[in-house]
């Protein structure tokens, strides 16, 4: 017990101390409300319509998991295939670099021209932003696998289907949830900058109404709202993760000891 | 056991034939030849051992011969047919210095995998008793030791009743007392089954105490310099190191490798 008070209380008295001189330093200094709200005024806007907030995170996430899930499915197969062909991995890590190092703000508006003024360009650039750490991580993953177990199949004539099945997809879990960790607040990044710049649904047209119309407290909702919006998808992550992963904690203990 | 007439027929022949067996190796610095050709015969439910330098493609002749390695040049039959066909039999088990178990099975789940693999029955039970590892079912390798995972290993090995157990210094990571505990083990085991084995190994009085014959290779390129029987009795027992015919086999395969053969270093 004294032990959890002692990993929850910290962080729990310094964001408190960190609100405290917020709402202290606005009211002494008397700050304009359109340039810095008070915490108290922030509270208030967010208590004042919950839903407003819920329904535009819900868009948002909606559109983030989508790209999440296009983006992940694609990259997975296409390492599936490049994890047992050099040339493959050859002919398609080039274009593949190329989406990553390409600005999504720059393609945006060919991704409006392809695909019109629905969710469909948003749902894009969440994917387009997540692709690359799913395909590098499950290409390492897959090809991580373990050369005497790989030998042990071998000589069972195991097929190509049971050495993927039994040995190389489960040495990749650990991996493709090191590439979840990165790219589930990346696809949540990806949704509200594309809503941004289509000032069209979710937190991103929120916030650019709420820019328009001067409502600080409303920006500095929002800005709460995604962050713990943020933490809360990579802790479901995390979750899933110790669940789906338990042996690599015996692994990982067993290597510290 | 069913086996196919042409690999019942091999008894004659041996269970194992190499001729003239060579490979080079594509190193970065050219060619490598780690193999001189190399003639070797086991026969059906023999226990040979290959010993050798560091290097001097031991491990190259077993992964030629358990079809893991299509070799320069040379012919390898296992059981009267090929490597490949030996796999497709099913006749292999296979044991290296790293266990290769899976991480995420857990003990009972890794010895059922060539179970799955094959689609053959087995008692994986009964083969954890052998193997001394009953009661450690739900464990996951992590949480043994590197004698226990060897032992996994083993049993994994074994649970599809191969005909040709193939070992790769299958005790080459463990602890000394591991080591010696893994020795009487696989004796026990051996001893009641006399499957064909060929186990590689680099320690000259584990090849003496375990094998019907050792086998000594010369370093790079390898070629065969001796073979030793082994005159000792079955079943064999740890007390018969200090059997006379036991340290003259020791010695004569000491000769081969090259090392000074004076009392004072037949210890290891």
């Amino acid at each position: 017990m004294r032990r959890l008070a002692w990993v929850i209380l910290p962080p729990i008295l310094f964001a408190v101390a960190l609100l405290a001189a917020w709402q202290a330093w606005v009211s002494v200094r008397e700050i304009e409300y359109y340039i810095l709200p008070p915490p108290t005024d922030v509270a208030r806007a967010l208590a004042g319509e919950p839903g407003r907030y819920a329904e535009a995170l819900a868009e948002s996430l909606l559109t983030a998991l989508s790209g999440l899930v296009l983006a992940s499915t694609i990259a997975f197969a296409l390492a599936v295939l490049m994890a047992h062909s050099r040339v493959l991995e050859r002919a398609i890590y080039p274009p593949a670099l190329l989406v990553k190092v390409t600005p999504i703000v720059a393609v945006y508006p060919l991704l409006l021209i392809w695909f019109g003024f629905g969710v469909w360009p948003r749902v894009v650039v969440a994917a387009l932003i997540t692709f690359f750490p799913m395909l590098v991580n499950a290409i390492v993953g897959l090809r991580a696998v373990d050369t005497s177990a790989l030998d042990v199949l071998r000589v069972l004539d195991a097929s190509k289907a049971q050495v993927f099945w039994k040995l190389r997809l489960p040495s990749s879990l650990p991996y493709v949830f090191a590439a979840l960790r990165i790219s589930v607040p990346l696809s949540l990044i990806g949704a509200v900058v594309a809503e941004f710049l289509s000032g069209a649904g979710g937190m991103g047209q929120l916030i650019l109404i709420a820019n328009g119309e001067f409502e600080t407290d409303v920006l500095f909702a929002a800005v709460f709202v995604l962050a713990g919006a943020g933490i809360g998808i990579t802790a479901i992550v995390s979750y899933v993760e110790s669940r789906v992963l338990g042996w690599t904690q015996a692994e990982r203990q067993q290597m510290g000891a | 056991m069913t086996a196919p007439a042409a690999s019942r027929s091999s008894a004659a022949t041996g269970a194992i034939s190499v001729r003239g067996l060579e490979h080079v190796y594509a190193g970065a610095d050219g060619p490598l030849a780690a193999l001189a050709p190399v003639d070797l015969d086991v026969r059906e439910g023999e226990f040979v051992s290959l010993v050798g330098p560091s290097g001097c493609g031991k491990t190259t002749l077993l992964r030629a011969v358990a079809g893991l390695l299509e070799p320069s040049g040379g012919e390898v039959a296992l059981l009267g047919g090929t490597p490949s066909a030996a796999q497709r039999a099913r006749h292999i088990g296979l044991v290296a210095q790293d266990p290769g178990l899976l991480p995420w099975r857990t003990v009972e789940q890794n010895v059922r995998l060539p179970l799955e693999v094959t689609g053959a029955d087995g008692d994986i039970g009964a083969m954890l008793r052998r193997v001394g590892i009953d009661g450690f079912e739900h464990y996951r390798p992590a949480e043994l030791s590197g004698g226990m995972r060897q032992r996994v290993a083993l049993a994994r090995a074994l649970v599809h009743r191969p005909r040709v157990l193939l070992m790769d210094e299958p005790f080459g990571a463990l602890d000394e007392l591991s080591r010696e505990a893994m020795r009487v083990e696989l004796l026990r085991l051996w001893e009641a089954e006399r499957i064909t084995v060929l186990f590689v190994t680099h320690a000259v009085r584990e090849a003496v105490l375990l094998s019907d014959r050792v086998v000594v290779m010369s370093p790079r390129p390898g070629r065969i310099v001796e073979d030793v029987a082994v005159d000792l009795p079955r079943p064999r027992t740890p007390e018969m190191e200090e059997a006379p015919a036991f340290l003259d086999a020791v010695r004569r395969v000491r000769a081969a490798l090259g090392v000074v053969s004076s009392p004072s270093v037949l210890g290891d």
